[in-house]
This record gives C-alpha cells, structure tokens and sequence, in this order.
C-alpha cells in the first residue's frame, strides 16, 4: 500500500468484513511508514475529541416551549379540522334532504299527474270508429279526434242525432268537447265538403252510458 | 426490532394524524433530541436549532400524509427534513460560530467531576471550541457526515438512512471530513514528511 492509497482509505475505524485485507495491508504500512503513523495518530487525537465534543452534548433536548407550541399548533389544528367536518357534514346533510324532500314532492307531482290523466281518460273514452289520422303532420297535430278538457252535462238540446241512432236519455249522456277534423265527421255518418275535410274543429259530441257518441253538435263557426 | 419500531411510529402517526396528542407527544419525544442535536451542531446556533427542530414536527402536524411508510422509516424521514430546514437556515442567517451548551448543568457537571485543574479545563475547552468550529467550517455534505457518525456515534448504515445515500457515499464523505478537519486543525503540521510516496 502507498502513502496515497493509505490516505485515501485510511485505518477504517469501523472496518466491515470486506474490508479485511485492505485494513491489513493499511497496518502493514502504518508499521513502516512515519509520515502516515503521524497521521494516523492525528486522526486518533481528532476522533477523541470529536467524540469528547459529541458526550458533551449528548443529552442536549429541545427547551421545552417548543413542545408546549407545538401541542398548542396541533390542537388548534385539530380542533379547526373537527369543526370543518361537523360543518361540511352538516351541509351534505342538508343538501341531502333537500334533495331527498325534491325527490319525494316530484315522484308525487308526477303520481298525482298520472292519476288525473287516468281519471280524465277513463270519465270520456275515446270514440268507436274514428278515422285514422289522415292530415298532415303537424308539429303539435291533435289526433283525428281529441278528448276535450270540460265534460259537462248532457242536458243540452240542439244535437244532432247521429245516423242509426236511437235518440238517448239524456240523463244518462255525457256532453264531451273535442277537437277533429272536419273530414273525420264522415266516420260518424255525416256529410262534409271534401274542400274542408282537413279543417280542425270544435265539436260537442253526446256519449252514451257505452262509450257510443250518438249525437253532435257542431259550435257555429264550424258550420 | 427495527420493523416492530417503524410500525409502532406508523401507529402513532396515524393516531396523531387522527388528532391523538398524546401520540403526537410520543412521536415529538422520541426523535426531538437527536434531531436538536443535529440540526444545533449543522447550524451552530441554538434558536435556528429550535426553529428547525419545530418546522420538522409542523410539518408532521400538518401534513402528516406526507410521511409514506414504504419508503424508509419515520426517522430518515424527519431527518431529511431536518436538512432542507438546515438548508434553509444556513443560507438565511449568518452562522453563530461559538456554539455554547444551552444547558447550565452540563458545564456545571463537568466543573464537579473533573478532577483537572482549571489550566487544562480552559485547554481542553479551548480545544473542543476549535473542534466545533472547525466542523461548523466545514462544507454541509461532509459536516452531515462527520456530525451524524463522529459526534452522534451513528453507524454508517444509519447515517446513509438518515442522509438518503449509499453506505459508500457515507465513508468516502468521513474521510474526506476528517482530512479537512485535520487540516483546518493544522494537525497535519506536525506531521513528518514522507519519507518516500510508496513503500
């Protein structure tokens, strides 16, 4: 080993297995060379007081503010945390019900729609024969003939009996208001001017007990 | 032992992350001292020594998901810490060189059990003055080196944890320390000359 060599590595004061042969050889030459004997020793001397220096301050600790301001940091921290939480808890809650409340008031809304449609429907059935929509198509075209939205009475006199039909009781008739063509009035029998079968128009249509209209009465200006 | 330390850290630092002071506490207990010891030696100046010591467990308190437990244990971690923060203070504050115990009862200690008499206290206290400023000159990478294994008596396996380096790294930043040491100690004139540069 040369003097660089013994420089570079030295005598390891912690030598590992692998270091076996090197700190031999570093021995061998600490034997005859006084320059890095020197060295070494001054190494020695330096180690000593290093470790002399770090005894001295071994059981140096923080002063104890420093803990005394960090347990004061984290519990403001965590009680910060806590409150946060409780809130955003608190406001998912919230918005939660309110959008549960609007669910529940919706799907009702809509029940309650249904229903009213259904009662709607079942009080005036449409009527037997009626043509198939032959107009054009219209963006919001009704069908050829469209329940009305008054059901009234049937206590008005000025119908017009259907062809074939047997004049009803009135009592046990209903007046239904619709919306159909002109043309559509064939179906029930009636003479129309081809001209204006593709009119829409008001009629008042007298329906039996059985779903049959069996009388109309045409709104003047339909006439 | 080392796994069984490293969960138990794990453990008090989820409880402290959980906001369990006590575990907080524990975690403070158990690496304050040596990171002051460490972060007062690398600085030389007590109040950057605190200030460094409570930036690290501020962090722990307010970012303790920062901490991930597969890359090393919670030591390494607060020790890598320490540097930046050392870092930091070197480049912002001028160093206090006389680096004097902040405990009163150490010098006192050492005055009641020294049998020597005050002439060789005062050299040996001169002495020790050199030595720490002679560290404190010395350049960061090879003063973590020789604080962590000379002064703190750390393994070199625990210093290249500490230090985020190989073992290698460690030994060949010792003993370049030690020369610097020696040399800024002028222990290296009195050293004879070679007699010859290879035997």
């Amino acid at each position: 080993m040369t003097c660089e060599e013994f420089a570079m590595t030295g005598l390891e004061p912690r030598p590992s297995a692998e270091d076996g042969p090197l700190q031999l050889a570093a021995r061998e030459h600490l034997r005859n060379c006084p320059h890095c004997a020197a060295l070494h020793e001054n190494w020695q001397t330096l180690r000593g007081d290093l470790h002399a220096l770090g005894a001295e301050s071994r059981e140096l600790e923080v002063p104890s503010r420093v803990e005394m301001r960090l347990r004061q940091q984290f519990r403001i921290k965590h009680s910060t945390m806590r409150t946060r939480r409780t809130a955003a808890i608190a406001a998912w809650a919230l918005a939660a019900a309110a959008v549960l409340v609007g669910a529940v008031s919706w799907i009702n809304w809509r029940h309650q729609e249904s229903l009213n449609v259904a009662g709607r429907r079942n009080a005036a059935p449409p009527a037997e024969g009626a043509p198939p929509n032959s107009g054009p198509a219209a963006p919001l075209a009704p069908t050829a003939m469209e329940l009305g939205d008054v059901v009234v009475a049937a206590n008005s006199v000025d119908f017009a009996l259907l062809p074939g039909v047997i004049p009803p009781s009135l009592e046990e008739a209903t007046v239904v208001h619709v919306q159909m063509q002109r043309g559509a009035l064939t179906a029930l029998g009636l003479s129309v001017n081809e001209e204006q079968g593709a009119d829409w128009i008001q009629v008042d249509l007298l329906v039996g007990d059985d779903g049959v209209p069996q009388a109309v009465r045409l709104p003047h200006s339909a006439d | 032992m080392q796994i069984d330390l490293q969960e138990r850290d794990d453990v008090l630092l989820r409880r402290s992350a959980k906001g369990d002071e006590d575990a907080f506490a524990e975690i403070y207990r158990r690496y304050q001292a040596p990171l002051y010891r460490f972060a007062l030696r690398m600085t030389g100046s007590p109040w950057a020594a605190e200030e460094v010591v409570q930036d690290i467990f501020m962090t722990l308190v307010r970012e303790p998901k920062k901490y991930d437990p597969q890359r090393g244990a919670l030591g390494a971690f607060l020790y890598g810490i320490a540097r930046n923060r050392v870092m930091k203070q070197l480049e912002r504050a001028p160093r206090e060189l006389p680096l004097e115990n902040t405990d009163g009862t150490s010098r006192a200690n050492f005055f009641a059990t020294d049998p020597m008499t005050p002439a060789h206290w005062a050299e040996l206290r001169e002495r020790r003055e050199q030595v720490r400023s002679a560290v404190l000159e010395l350049p960061i990478e090879f003063r973590e080196a020789i604080v962590l294994c000379e002064l703190e008596e750390m393994s070199y396996e625990e210093a290249a944890r500490a230090l985020e380096c190989p073992v290698g790294t460690i030994r060949s930043r010792l003993h370049r320390g030690r020369a610097l040491l020696l040399a800024k100690l002028e222990m290296l004139r009195e050293v004879p000359k070679r007699a010859n540069a290879s035997h």
